[in-house]
C-alpha cells in the first residue's frame, strides 16, 4: 500500500522534473525563442487573430481582417513596411489641389484582379460608392465621411430641393458655424499658403460631374421623417425655409467620387483634411469586383466565387482554423512577390500561438502577442520585436458627473500617478500627452502635466477637501463617489490595480477598481454611464497627428469623455485648412494643448508592437501599425543573412 | 416524478421482457415533451441574451453614430422585440436558425455543419478512451480491491477528477509539444492526426476518472450477489464469471452515464477547443456569447439541447436491452 504511493509520487516527481527541465531548457537558449529551422517550402505561416468577421475588406474593421485584407486586396496606396506611411501602389502618384478640395490620383495601366479584368477608375468610383451604401452596412464607412456627400449619402440624408428656384438650398445660408462641429468652410476663403501644390488635373478635366462639386455644398437633412423633426425644430431658420420644398434623397451619385477616365480618379472633399491620402491603404478602400458583388450578393467572398485585388487569392478558408492564400498570377507587380502562399492561422490565443512558435508551427506573430509577465524571458531574445507603435492606452474621465465634473479633481488625480514608474514596470513608455512621440518627426509635442503629488494635493484641498487648516484631507475626498472601471482583456487589471495603489500611496484615496466583462464595459463606457474614470486606447487608423486628436472632434461617437469645446474644433479645422505641413502641426499641437488644459483624459503610456518573428523571416519589420505589405516578405534559407535582432528600419 | 429522468421501474416477476407496445408509447411520449422543453429553453436564451448589455458591433472603437444606425436596420434590430422574437420561432419552426450577426453572409446551419465533425471527432475519441481504460482499470480495481492495482487507479481518477481541463491540458502541450514535441501543441490537421491526440487525452482525463469509479463500485457489488456465486458454483472461469455475467449488471451505472457523457463530450469540449484552438461548437459557442451573435447562440443552445435530449432517451431504452429486469411504463 505504502508502496503504491511512493511509486505514484516518485511518477509525480519524474514529470516535474521533465517540465522544469523543459523549461529551464528553453530559458537557457537565449538567442531566439524556440525552433528555428525555415519551413521547406517557401510558405509563410502567420498569426491573424481570432476569426474574421468577413474578408470583404470594406465590412469590418479590426486589425484581424485587415491583415488578410492587405494579401488580397490592393487600394490606391499601400503602407510603406517600414514607416507605415502611404506608398504608391494602384494608383502611380496624386496630386491634391491648392485649397485641399480636390485629390485626384493616376492609376497605373497594368492594374489587373485575379480574374484578369483591368482595374481602372470606374472600379474605386463603384469600391468607394459601395462601401457607403447603408444595406452593406460597413463598419469602418466614416473614414470615407471627409468625401463630398458620403456622410449625406451613407446616413440615408435628403437634399432640399426648391421646385420654384428650380435650385437646391445650400448649407451655408443655414448653419451659423458649429454646434454640431461640422465646421463648413468656404473653400475659396482657404488660408493662404506659401507651398502650393502643383495645379490640379483641371481644365481639360472639367465635366458637369466636377462643376456640381464645385458648387458651394448644399444643405443636407436627415433621411428618417422622425430625425427631421428633430432637427428642424433645433433650427427654427431651416424649417421657416422649407416649406414647400422637396427633399431628395441623396444617391450614391452624388458622392464625391468621380472617374475622368479609365486611369484618372478624382476625388473631392468636403472640408480640407491633409491626412486623407494617409488613409488611403486602409482596407475600406481596396479594390473590389463589382461583377461578382453583383452576382454573388454577401457570398460574393466564398472561395468560389471571391476575385481579389491584391497579391494575393484566396485559397482556402476553414472557419475557425485558417485562411491559405496564393500568389496571383495577374497582379501586376506579380514578379516582385515572393512567398507561394500565407497561411493564416485564425487564433488569437496568447500562450496557443507562442507555443506554436516555439515548437515551429508559426513564422512570426502579430503586435502585443507577448504578455508582459513573459518579458524577462522573451525580452532580451533576438527574434522579439519592439519598437514605437502608433497607438496610446490612456483613461477617460467622465466629465458629466460626480467629483470628476471638477478639472482640478482631472488634474489632481493625473499628477498623482507616476507614469514612468508605471512604463518601466509594463516595459513601455510613459505618456503625458495625447499623441505618442517618435511617430511624427516634426510635431510640436506639448507637455501634460508631470508627476506632482504634492500639487495633486492642493488642487484637492482647492477644490474643497481639505481641514480646518486649509490642507487636503483624504477623509473628506469622496473617493467612494469615483469608480476605475475596466475590462479583463490583456493587461487591463494588472494596470489598473498599479494606479489604484499609486492613488492609494499618494493621494491616501482608495478609489475602487470594477472589473466588466467586455461588451457590458463598451456599453458603460460609451454612454458616460460610469464614476469618475474608465480604462480605454487608442490605435492610429492613419498615420496622423488627427487620428489621435479626432477622438474629441465631436461629443458623440470615440469621445466617451463628455468633454467637448467648440474653440478645440475651431482650431482643427483651422489647422486642416494648411497646406505647410509645419504650421499645421504646430496648429494641431495648440488644440491638444486645450485638450490637455481641460484633462478629459488621463494620458499613460505609448504602445509597443511585441511580437515574434523568426529570423529567417524577412521584410516583416516592426511598424507603428503593425500592418504588413506582405508582397515584401520571404523566407531567407542563408543564416547569413538572417535577422539577428530588430531589422533594419533605415530606408 | 421527473419526466426527463430514465424512468423505469424494476420488476420482480421473471420473464416479462418488454413488448413493443408500452415501448412504442414510451418513446413517442418522449419525443412530444422534448417539443415544450426547446421552447422554453430557446425562449430563456433569447431573453438572456437581450438582456445582456452590449451588441454585436460594441467593441473598443466605437462607430460613427450613421454607421451604427446602418448595421441596426440591415440587421432589423430597430424592430420591436416581439417582431424579433417571432422571427427567431418561426425559423427555428423551419429547423433554419437564420444568419450569424457576427460573420457576415454565413448562415447558422452551414456553421453548425461545418463545426460538429470537429466537435464529434474530438467527443468521440475521447468517449472511447475514457471507457476502455475506465472499464479495464475499473474492473481490475474491483477484481483486487485494496491492492496497489486498485490503489494507483483510484488515486489517479481523484486526480482526474480534481484537476480541470485548462490546466490539464497546458501541462500536457508543456511536456508533450515543447520539451519532447511529440504532438503539435495546437490547431487541427483533420481525422484522424496526430492533433487529435493531447486534446482527446485532455478532454477523457474527468471522464475516465467518472468510468474507473462507477465500475469499480458496480462491479463490487455485483461480485458478491448470489447469481455470480451460482455462477461460480456451476463451475465456470473467472473470466466467464466476469465477461458474461458480472459485467452485465456491474456495467449498468456506467451505461446511464455513458448517455449523457456522449453528449457532453460532443457538446461540452468548450474549453479543450480554446486550449488547442480547435474549430469545433465549443469555440464558436463561447465566441458567439462573447459577440452577443444572437442567432448563432441559439442555434447552437437548441442543437445541444436536443441532442441532450436525444441521448437521454438512447439511454432509456439501452436500458432494457442490457439489464432484463427493466422494463418501461
Amino acid at each position: 500500500m505504502w508502496d503504491s504511493r511512493s511509486r505514484f509520487a516518485t511518477t509525480l516527481i519524474i514529470i516535474g522534473c521533465l517540465v522544469a527541465a523543459g523549461c529551464l531548457v528553453s530559458a537557457r537558449n537565449k538567442s531566439f525563442f524556440g525552433q528555428t529551422d525555415p519551413p521547406r517550402e517557401n510558405i509563410l505561416r502567420y498569426v491573424s487573430g481570432s476569426e474574421p468577421e468577413s474578408i470583404d475588406p470594406q465590412i469590418p474593421n479590426n486589425q484581424n481582417e485587415a491583415r488578410i485584407s492587405l494579401a488580397l486586396f490592393e487600394g490606391l496606396a499601400e503602407y510603406d513596411p517600414k514607416t507605415s506611411e502611404p506608398v504608391p501602389a494602384l494608383a502611380e502618384r496624386w496630386e491634391v489641389n491648392k485649397d485641399w478640395s480636390e485629390v485626384v490620383f493616376y492609376l497605373r495601366r497594368d492594374g489587373r484582379f485575379s480574374n484578369g479584368d483591368p482595374i481602372t477608375a470606374r472600379d474605386f468610383v463603384y469600391t468607394i460608392r459601395r462601401g457607403l451604401t447603408p444595406e452593406v452596412g460597413s463598419r469602418s464607412a466614416s473614414l470615407a465621411y471627409p468625401i463630398k456627400y458620403a456622410q449625406a449619402f451613407n446616413e440615408g440624408g435628403v437634399f432640399v430641393y426648391d421646385p420654384a428656384a428650380k435650385t437646391f438650398l445650400l448649407e451655408k445660408d443655414f448653419v451659423e458655424n458649429a454646434d454640431q462641429a461640422k465646421a463648413v468652410a468656404p473653400i475659396s476663403s482657404a488660408s493662404p499658403d506659401k507651398n502650393p501644390a502643383p495645379p490640379a488635373a483641371n481644365a481639360l478635366a472639367d465635366s458637369e460631374f466636377h462643376r456640381f462639386m464645385q458648387e458651394p455644398a448644399r444643405l443636407v437633412l436627415p433621411g428618417s421623417e422622425k430625425a427631421r423633426k428633430a432637427a428642424l425644430e433645433a433650427n427654427p431658420k431651416i424649417k421657416a425655409a422649407i416649406t414647400g420644398k422637396q427633399f431628395v434623397p441623396v444617391k450614391a451619385d452624388d458622392v464625391g467620387v468621380e472617374a475622368v477616365d479609365d486611369y484618372m480618379f478624382r476625388i473631392s472633399l468636403m472640408q480640407p483634411a491633409p491626412y486623407f491620402i494617409s488613409m488611403m491603404p486602409h482596407q475600406f478602400f481596396r479594390a473590389v469586383h463589382q461583377k461578382t458583388i453583383e452576382k454573388f450578393g454577401n457570398r460574393w467572398t466564398d472561395t468560389n466565387n471571391i476575385v481579389t485585388s491584391g497579391a494575393f487569392k484566396l485559397d482556402s478558408w476553414n472557419h475557425y482554423d485558417r485562411i491559405v492564400v496564393s500568389r496571383n498570377p495577374h497582379y501586376w507587380d506579380a514578379a516582385n512577390v515572393h512567398l507561394d502562399k500565407i497561411i493564416f492561422y485564425l487564433l488569437d490565443s496568447n500562450t496557443t500561438m507562442l507555443s506554436l512558435y516555439k515548437s515551429g508551427g508559426l513564422d512570426a506573430t502579430y503586435n502585443h502577442t507577448v504578455p508582459s509577465a513573459w518579458l524577462d524571458v522573451i525580452g532580451p531574445m533576438k527574434d522579439f520585436m519592439d519598437a514605437s507603435e502608433a497607438a496610446i492606452d490612456y483613461y477617460n474621465f467622465n466629465t458629466t458627473s460626480g467629483p470628476t465634473k471638477d478639472v482640478r479633481v482631472r488634474k489632481a488625480l493625473n499628477m498623482s500617478l507616476d507614469k514612468k514608474a508605471l512604463a518601466d514596470w509594463r516595459h513601455v513608455r510613459p505618456l503625458t500627452s495625447i499623441i505618442p512621440d517618435g511617430i511624427f518627426p516634426g510635431y510640436p509635442h506639448p507637455n501634460g502635466d508631470p508627476f506632482d503629488p504634492e500639487k495633486a494635493k492642493r488642487l484637492l484641498a482647492e477644490a474643497g477637501y481639505r481641514d480646518a487648516s486649509g490642507n487636503f484631507d483624504p477623509q473628506k475626498f469622496e473617493a467612494s463617489e469615483i469608480e476605475l472601471i475596466v475590462n479583463p482583456d490583456s493587461n487591463n487589471v494588472p494596470y489598473a490595480e498599479f494606479i489604484q495603489a499609486q492613488w492609494k500611496q499618494n493621494l491616501g484615496a482608495t478609489i475602487a477598481i470594477r472589473i466588466m466583462e467586455n461588451k457590458t464595459f463598451f456599453k458603460a463606457a460609451t454612454n458616460l454611464d460610469y464614476k469618475g474614470v474608465s480604462r480605454t486606447g487608442w490605435a492610429a487608423d492613419y498615420l496622423d497627428p488627427f487620428t489621435f486628436l479626432s477622438i474629441f472632434y465631436t461629443p458623440r461617437g470615440s469621445n466617451g469623455t463628455g468633454w467637448w469645446d467648440p474653440k478645440y474644433v475651431e482650431l482643427l479645422d483651422r489647422a486642416n485648412r494648411m497646406t505647410d505641413h509645419q504650421k499645421r502641426y504646430e496648429m494641431l499641437a495648440q488644440a491638444e494643448q486645450i485638450m490637455l488644459d481641460a484633462q478629459p483624459v488621463i494620458p499613460l503610456t505609448v504602445g509597443t508592437t511585441r511580437w515574434m518573428k523568426k529570423p529567417y523571416v524577412k521584410g516583416l519589420y516592426p511598424n507603428p501599425v503593425t500592418l504588413h505589405s506582405w508582397k515584401a516578405v520571404y523566407i531567407e534559407r542563408d543564416p547569413g543573412k538572417w535577422d539577428y535582432g530588430m531589422p533594419d528600419m533605415s530606408k | 416524478m421527473g419526466l426527463w429522468n430514465a424512468r423505469y421501474e424494476q420488476v420482480t416477476e421473471p420473464g416479462r421482457h418488454l413488448t413493443n407496445q408500452p415501448m412504442a408509447r414510451f418513446i413517442i411520449r418522449r419525443v412530444v415533451v422534448i417539443i415544450p422543453m426547446l421552447f422554453i429553453v430557446i425562449s430563456l436564451t433569447w431573453a438572456l441574451v437581450r438582456l445582456a448589455p452590449g451588441n454585436f458591433y460594441s467593441g473598443e472603437k466605437k462607430l460613427a453614430v450613421g454607421v451604427e444606425a446602418n448595421l441596426r436596420e440591415k440587421y432589423g434590430l430597430d424592430k420591436p422585440w416581439y417582431v424579433q422574437y417571432g422571427k427567431v420561432l418561426k425559423n427555428i419552426a423551419r429547423l433554419d436558425f437564420g444568419t450569424s450577426l457576427k460573420y457576415e453572409g454565413q448562415s447558422v446551419n452551414q456553421i453548425l455543419w461545418r463545426a460538429l465533425p470537429v466537435s464529434a471527432a474530438l467527443g468521440v475519441s475521447a468517449y472511447i478512451i475514457a471507457l476502455i481504460v475506465g472499464i479495464v482499470a475499473g474492473t481490475f480495481s474491483a477484481l483486487k480491491p485494496y491492492s496497489w492495482i486498485d490503489y494507483s487507479s483510484m488515486t489517479l481518477a481523484m486526480l482526474g477528477i480534481s484537476i480541470p481541463n485548462f490546466v490539464l491540458g497546458p501541462l500536457l502541450v508543456l511536456l508533450f509539444s515543447l520539451t519532447l514535441f511529440w504532438f503539435p501543441p495546437a490547431l487541427w490537421d483533420g481525422f484522424p492526426s496526430r492533433s487529435l491526440v493531447l486534446p482527446a487525452l485532455t478532454l477523457a482525463a474527468i471522464y475516465i476518472a467518472y468510468v474507473a469509479r462507477l465500475t469499480r463500485s458496480g462491479m463490487l457489488e455485483i461480485m458478491r450477489s448470489d447469481y455470480i456465486r451460482t455462477a461460480r458454483a456451476k463451475g465456470l472461469s473467472e473470466g466467464q464469471v466476469v465477461m458474461r455475467h458480472a459485467m452485465r449488471g456491474g456495467l449498468l451505472p456506467v451505461v446511464s452515464f455513458s448517455g449523457p457523457a456522449l453528449a457532453f463530450l460532443i457538446t461540452g469540449t468548450v474549453v479543450v477547443e480554446k486550449v488547442f484552438a480547435l474549430p469545433g461548437l465549443g469555440n464558436y459557442f463561447i465566441n458567439a456569447c462573447f459577440n452577443r451573435d444572437e442567432p448563432l447562440i441559439i442555434g447552437i443552445v437548441a442543437f445541444i439541447a436536443i441532442t441532450v435530449l436525444v441521448f437521454n432517451l438512447l439511454v432509456d431504452i439501452a436500458y432494457g436491452f442490457i439489464d432484463p429486469r427493466i422494463r418501461y411504463a
